[in-house]
């Protein structure tokens, strides 16, 4: 997975959600994320870090579960769910929306964890064509990331240490954070163009992203045979 | 002189970008929260009402750096960049995350140009915040399967995302704009130009 395009691996993943979405079927959900979970534990990822990023996906899992179970449309609203459902029970609803959420959560993560994010941009402006100056713009505000995130560390300790104590999201962090983040943003434009940078001349790339045969062959069973074969089974 | 005034510059771009990875992490920060207030009221069967209630801080990004920038096009593509973040920081809502941004821009923006991006105050960022509410919920009906819930729910679930738009989404957004001109960073901005400027930041004092 680690070798594929990210914008082909982008627009496959994504006609695969699209096609659980319009199938709400419970066994295609778990299918679509036991495949997922198969490929990120193959593509490298360890299998602990894997079960603590599903940690809070299965508690909205089990929330979804009880909300589909307790709050199934009736069959005589205009909108019935035994309309869209193999089975028409309170139970066969609450497991659909949990299986979704495991499913939708199983793409996302796939993508997440097997996608180098310097890539991703790269190849989100060669392949759909991105403008230069969201790519780069968007690569210096990642870049600028972990400032903040130190920022914000620091102000939280500063609080600390007079004894104060704050929300993770109190406006008296986010204030400061805000305020450094609209400095950091023009010292970036700043020196982007100090050192040449242009919004409107074109920039060459010295390995651009390609799309290899490896994902048209993706490209092909996610977005024609999964939908196709939704269609028909 | 008005198509020049409304041309983007990369200062607007970065800024929007910065906006956009703020809000993200910010995005991150209170998925956590909600999940545990959704944790607390599964039982019940109303889990989504713990993400509803701080649903408006997802349109923040678009209303804020609209706010203080003030030109065609950036509540649209700051909730863009920011979902594209989120993407880049692993989101467990899935990959739809960047076309999420899209409809919630889009609300927002649609907003902003019916008052011809000449109204900025807290009832278009109010406006523009439950416009965004109201196209994803659309999207949400088929997306998250919600067309299989009890439309009661729906109703209560779209109310209460209401509530949180306009007060994450107009009145907080409103408030942080209106703070951060007053401390002069934003002087370059069309927000700084009609700001009461009391204090320059300044990173040497």
């Amino acid at each position: 997975m680690r070798s594929l395009n990210p914008a082909c691996k982008f627009i496959s993943l994504l006609a695969v959600t699209v096609v659980l979405a319009g199938r709400m079927d419970p066994l295609w959900n778990t299918a679509a994320f036991i495949l997922s979970a198969a490929l990120i534990i193959v593509s490298g990822v360890r299998i602990r870090t894997l079960l603590l990023l599903l940690l809070p996906v299965a508690l909205a899992a089990l929330g979804m579960f009880f909300t589909g179970y307790r709050f199934t449309a009736d069959s005589a609203m205009p909108v019935s769910s035994a309309a869209f459902l193999s089975g028409s029970s309170q139970l066969v609803n609450g497991i659909t929306q949990a299986s979704r959420v495991f499913a939708y959560a199983g793409l996302g993560y796939l993508f997440a964890l097997t996608t180098d994010r310097i890539l991703m941009v790269r190849s989100f402006r060669r392949q759909f064509h991105l403008p230069q100056v969201f790519a780069y713009g968007l690569l210096a505000a990642w870049g600028a990331f972990p400032h903040m995130a130190m920022e914000y560390r620091k102000t939280k300790a500063a609080f600390r240490a007079r004894g104060i104590r704050v929300f993770p999201v109190s406006p008296a962090l986010l204030a400061p954070l805000l305020v450094k983040s609209v400095r950091w943003s023009d010292e970036l434009s700043i020196a982007m163009e100090s050192k040449g940078f242009s919004a409107r001349a074109e920039r060459s790339d010295s390995s651009p992203a390609k799309v290899h045969l490896r994902d048209w062959i993706m490209l092909i069973l996610c977005c024609a045979v999964l939908p196709a074969a939704s269609i028909l089974i | 002189m008005e198509q020049e005034r409304k041309a983007w510059e990369l200062k607007d771009v970065i800024m929007m970008a910065i906006l956009g990875v703020v809000f993200a992490a910010v995005y991150m920060a209170v998925f956590q929260g909600g999940l545990v207030i959704s944790t607390a009221l599964t039982p019940f069967g109303l889990a989504n009402f713990g993400f509803e209630i701080i649903y408006g801080i997802w349109f923040m990004a678009a209303t804020l750096s609209a706010y203080i920038i003030r030109k065609p096009g950036v509540a649209l593509i700051t909730e863009m960049l920011a979902s594209a973040i989120e993407l880049l920081m692993g989101n467990s809502g899935g990959l739809t995350v960047v076309l999420t941004g899209f409809i919630q821009g889009l609300g927002a923006e649609a907003v902003f140009a019916a008052f011809r991006y000449r109204r900025w105050d807290m009832l278009s960022m109010s406006l523009g915040g439950m416009a965004s509410a109201v196209l994803i919920f659309c999207y949400e009906l088929y997306y998250l399967n919600y067309i299989t819930l009890d439309p009661a729910l729906l109703a209560g679930q779209l109310l209460v995302r209401f509530i949180s738009a306009v007060l994450f989404s107009g009145i907080i957004c409103k408030l942080a704009g209106d703070g951060l001109a007053r401390t002069g960073v934003v002087r370059n901005y069309a927000i700084g130009a009609s700001a009461d400027i009391v204090k320059i930041y300044d990173e040497e004092e």
